[in-house]
């Protein structure tokens, strides 16, 4: 062999000539085509496990998990200001053919779809189904939280009728029971599989399902590295996407990148297909360019605030708390912080001082006025202010720094002087759980944003989301009675009411949804603002 | 005896002599990262319905339930049968991740390092050659600027340059192109791996995704090499010997490298030893940056989480490479020098 090398004649250069012409003509062809078929999405979060109910689970673990898993029923989509957005109150059938719900509202009974079959192929069956909704209420895991919230608590609500057939019973008519079964939670493990990998110590398999799948989804793992980056293959049997059709692409690359600017970078340049994690300015940026597609979706389901925590003085003094509301310069905030990329709940007018909707969340009648400021200052027994401090996480810093600036400015107009204390994220985590932040500044996201769900879990009882710590016998009363009442028009009343009884006794100040910037190359189409707040790979195509 | 086996007898010596050090080491992150404040439990029980229960399971699974000298007997138990606790960033034994990753972060450190002393000690030896000299100055500002020009602001311009303006360069991102399948892993470090594998095509590709971080780190560390060997270099050249050796007509070429630079190696040893150990750590800006798979990044996001394994075994890990470093430092001494032995 190495005489090859050493002395070649003229065959063998024409034939390495050959091979290396060929290589060089082959390779890009082949390369761009697996390219064009690829989606590569660029994150600067990680994915941390392959089941989604890991406590600790990322958000784009969930992502992930979508993909792999499939779910009983999933949420449509409408139009929200020209933009798709996943749609609450439309729940489609994913694994379910069809389900249908009893008269009383206490039985939802769902038809499976008979061709649906796991990833090893074998079929899905209503037993599948009741050994993961099984698992989903009674491993400690995520689910269980999750799925109280739409009365789902127990293994005896679920019944295996026949192969096909699945029965789910409430105790009580839940609006929310259906749209839990299409978080991303409840996915239908393939039991046979996930049993087979079950100790003694670990019935429900949570160890061996962190780095392995068992499911029927659209997308099967390739290679999975934790925290780097997933690759995963479709799954060419699937057929639950919109007509019946399969995911449009064949292979997905899931790549960490921490970097902001180099994501944006990576996107601008054609690299990357699609990231929704950019800076404000970034974002702005690229869609100033106008060479890449850039949908910019406010975050409907979601909120950030100015929190006090109402049992600590100052802030337990509801004059106060509204001084503070008319001391805020929302709209330079607005610009500052978000570059005005999102929905500002600030600025509105109420006529009569009554909430004009029964929605939430909805613009707030507060905008920057100094003077009434002063009267509730002096109204509280403090007109030559206070000192505090004002927190915010280090996470959110490019956001919450810019607005803690103004605020701070702001406020010492009217002779509150702030202090701004950036925290660690776990830190922070921990003294609001443990209810020590006096004043701070927070978002809270809710799956299912229905209004009662919202007063529910962040202006109820000794919990971490309820930022403002409020204990309102009222609003709690109105809240849980909101929860089960079937009229609309009545839910709907006491939602006003709420909403007005929430702005009277300001817990906290909602000041807008931040918008989610997602930035894709042109060609690519589908793009759904969904509840998890990440991108449905299967929503996606490429024209 | 002879020399070799002597010389292991002493370092294996030497290295057990460090392991006390090694287990203050272990003690004493153990203890800083649970005074450090933050609850791990209700960091990553932050889901949108995560409530107490969450909080204690996950508090319960990182056995923070239980009291602190128990945890600490615990982990000190479980170290010593080589297992250092789960992370809950990545979801696998710490063990496992340091080990996917220190190969990313050695291969880089040992490109970079190797980059910085191919151009820092000639630049070195240039400058003592002619001190004061425009060389010498040229040299100086070099230097000045590679350390003032932190990591992550050198490493973004060259990403901005070379990848985004001029498209040279791979995408920034990961050891190696994303569309490129990886060879089998045999040592971890790409380019041994892809060279074993036999795939050339694949070696480019990681050499050439290699080339802007090991650029990015290699600059913060010219100076302190450059300046050392500059030092070292005027010192030995203006020793007797060097002026004996000129005397009797050697040539320029044999007195600079056999003579002087031969002497002025040992102080330079001692810095590259120290210059491996911080980069190998503080590199965590470059590879964030470059998206590098290594320990330090991983560290430091461990660190915000405040998961406390990831960040213990980092810590014990570096620890151990220190003492490592220092004990192959010794060695070279030796070598370089054969009146210093190792003990």
């Amino acid at each position: 062999m190495i005489d090859v090398f050493l002395k070649p004649t003229r065959r063998q250069w024409l034939m390495g000539a050959t091979a290396l012409v060929a290589v060089s003509l082959t390779a890009p062809a082949a390369h761009a085509q697996s390219r064009a078929e690829t989606l590569r999405y660029v994150t600067g979060a990680v994915v941390n496990t392959l089941d989604p109910t890991m406590p600790g689970s990322t958000r784009e673990a969930f992502a992930v998990s979508l993909s792999t898993y499939d779910r009983l029923v999933s949420f449509g989509r409408k139009q929200l200001n020209g933009k798709w957005v996943f749609d609450l109150d439309t729940v489609r059938g994913e694994l379910a053919e069809s389900y249908d719900v009893s008269p009383d509202g206490l039985k939802i009974t769902f038809h499976l779809r008979k061709d649906a079959k796991f990833q090893d192929g074998t079929p899905v069956t209503a037993e599948d189904v009741k050994w993961s909704l099984d698992r989903a209420v009674t491993a400690n895991s995520l689910a269980k939280a999750q799925l109280l919230t739409g009365s789902l608590t127990s293994p005896d609500q679920f019944k295996v009728i026949d192969p096909y057939t699945f029965e789910v019973t409430l105790p009580k008519p839940d609006k929310l029971a259906l749209p839990n079964l299409a978080t991303v939670y409840p996915v239908i493990f393939n039991s046979k599989v996930a049993k087979a990998h079950a100790t003694a110590d670990d019935p429900w398999a949570q160890n061996w399902l962190k780095e392995n799948t068992a499911g029927s989804g659209a997308f099967v793992i390739e290679t999975f590295k934790p925290a780097e980056q997933v690759i995963l293959k479709r799954n060419d049997a699937w057929n639950r996407g919109p007509a019946n059709s399969q995911a449009a692409f064949k292979r997905l690359i899931v790549q960490t990148v921490p970097e902001a600017s180099t994501r944006a970078n990576l996107v601008e340049r054609g690299d990357a297909d699609i990231v929704i994690d950019l800076q404000p300015t970034d974002a702005a940026a690229l869609e100033a360019k106008g060479k890449l597609k850039v949908i910019s979706t406010p975050q409907y389901n979601a909120i950030s605030f100015i929190s006090f925590n109402n049992k600590i003085p100052p802030f337990d003094n509801v004059n106060v708390r509204k001084a503070i509301a008319y001391a805020l310069p929302y709209d330079d905030m607005f610009k500052a912080a978000l570059f005005g990329r999102g929905f500002p709940l600030y600025g509105a007018t109420w006529t009569d001082g009554k909430a004009p909707s029964g929605g939430f969340p909805i613009p707030q009648p507060v905008k920057l006025d100094l003077a009434k400021a002063k009267e509730y200052l002096a109204a509280a027994g403090m007109p030559d202010g206070f000192s505090t401090t004002f927190s915010f996480n280090v996470g959110q810093a490019n956001v919450a720094e810019p607005m803690a600036a103004l605020l701070k400015e702001s406020l010492a107009k009217i002779g509150i002087k702030v202090e701004i204390q950036k925290l660690p994220d776990a830190q922070m985590s921990t003294l609001i759980n443990e209810k020590k932040l006096p004043f701070f500044t927070e978002n809270i996201v809710a799956w299912l944003p229905s209004m009662d769900y919202f007063y529910r879990n962040f202006y109820i009882g000794n919990i971490r989301w309820n930022y403002s710590s409020l204990d309102n016998p009222q609003i709690t009363e109105i809240a849980q009675a909101a929860r089960f009442e079937q009229d609309k028009a009545k839910y709907e009343a006491m939602g006003r009411e709420l909403n007005t009884l929430n702005f009277e006794i300001m817990p906290q100040i909602p000041i807008w949804q931040a918008s989610q910037d997602a930035v894709m190359a042109p060609s690519i189409e589908g793009y759904t603002y969904q509840f998890h707040r990440q991108v449905d790979y299967r929503d996606l195509s490429r024209k | 005896m002879s020399q070799v086996a002597l010389t292991a007898r002493r370092a294996g010596r030497r290295f057990l002599s460090s392991l006390p050090a090694l287990l203050g080491v272990l003690v004493f992150t153990f203890l800083l990262m649970r005074v450090l404040p933050g609850d791990p439990a209700v960091f990553f029980a932050s889901g949108p319905t995560a409530g107490k229960e969450e909080i204690e399971t996950i508090r319960k699974q990182m056995g923070l339930d239980k009291p602190m000298p128990e945890q600490l007997g615990r982990y000190l138990v479980d170290v010593a049968q080589g297992n250092l606790g789960r992370s809950l960033t990545t979801g696998q034994p710490v063990s496992a991740d340091l080990k996917e990753r220190l190969p990313a972060s050695l291969e880089l450190t040992f490109a970079a390092l190797f980059i910085a002393l191919l151009s820092a000690v000639p630049l070195g030896i240039a400058a003592a050659l002619r001190p004061g000299s425009v060389v010498d100055h040229g040299v100086r500002l070099l230097c000045a600027l590679g350390v003032c020009v932190p990591t992550f602001v050198s490493g973004l311009l060259l990403i901005y340059v070379f990848y985004y303006l001029l498209g040279y360069a791979p995408d920034p991102t990961g050891r190696v192109d994303i569309f490129t399948s990886l060879p089998p892993r045999a040592t971890g470090f790409l380019l041994i791996d892809f060279a074993l594998a036999g795939d050339f095509e694949g070696w480019r590709a990681a050499a050439s995704q290699l080339v802007l971080p090991a650029f990015t780190m290699a600059l913060f560390v010219v100076a302190p090499l450059a300046r050392i060997t500059r030092a070292a270099m005027l010192s030995s050249l203006g020793s007797d010997f060097v002026r004996t050796a000129r005397s009797i007509g050697l040539s320029r070429w044999r007195i600079i490298v056999v003579y002087a630079l031969r002497n002025a190696i040992l102080p330079v040893l001692t810095i590259t030893g120290i210059v491996f150990s911080t980069m190998l750590g503080a590199n965590v800006l470059v590879e964030k940056v470059f998206s590098w798979p290594g320990v330090a990044s991983y560290a430091l996001d461990a660190l915000l989480a405040s998961d406390y394994a990831p960040v213990q075994g980092f810590v014990l890990l570096m620890a151990f490479i220190f003492v490592l470093v220092n004990l192959v430092i010794d060695i070279l001494y030796g070598i370089a020098d054969p009146r210093i032995s190792v003990e």
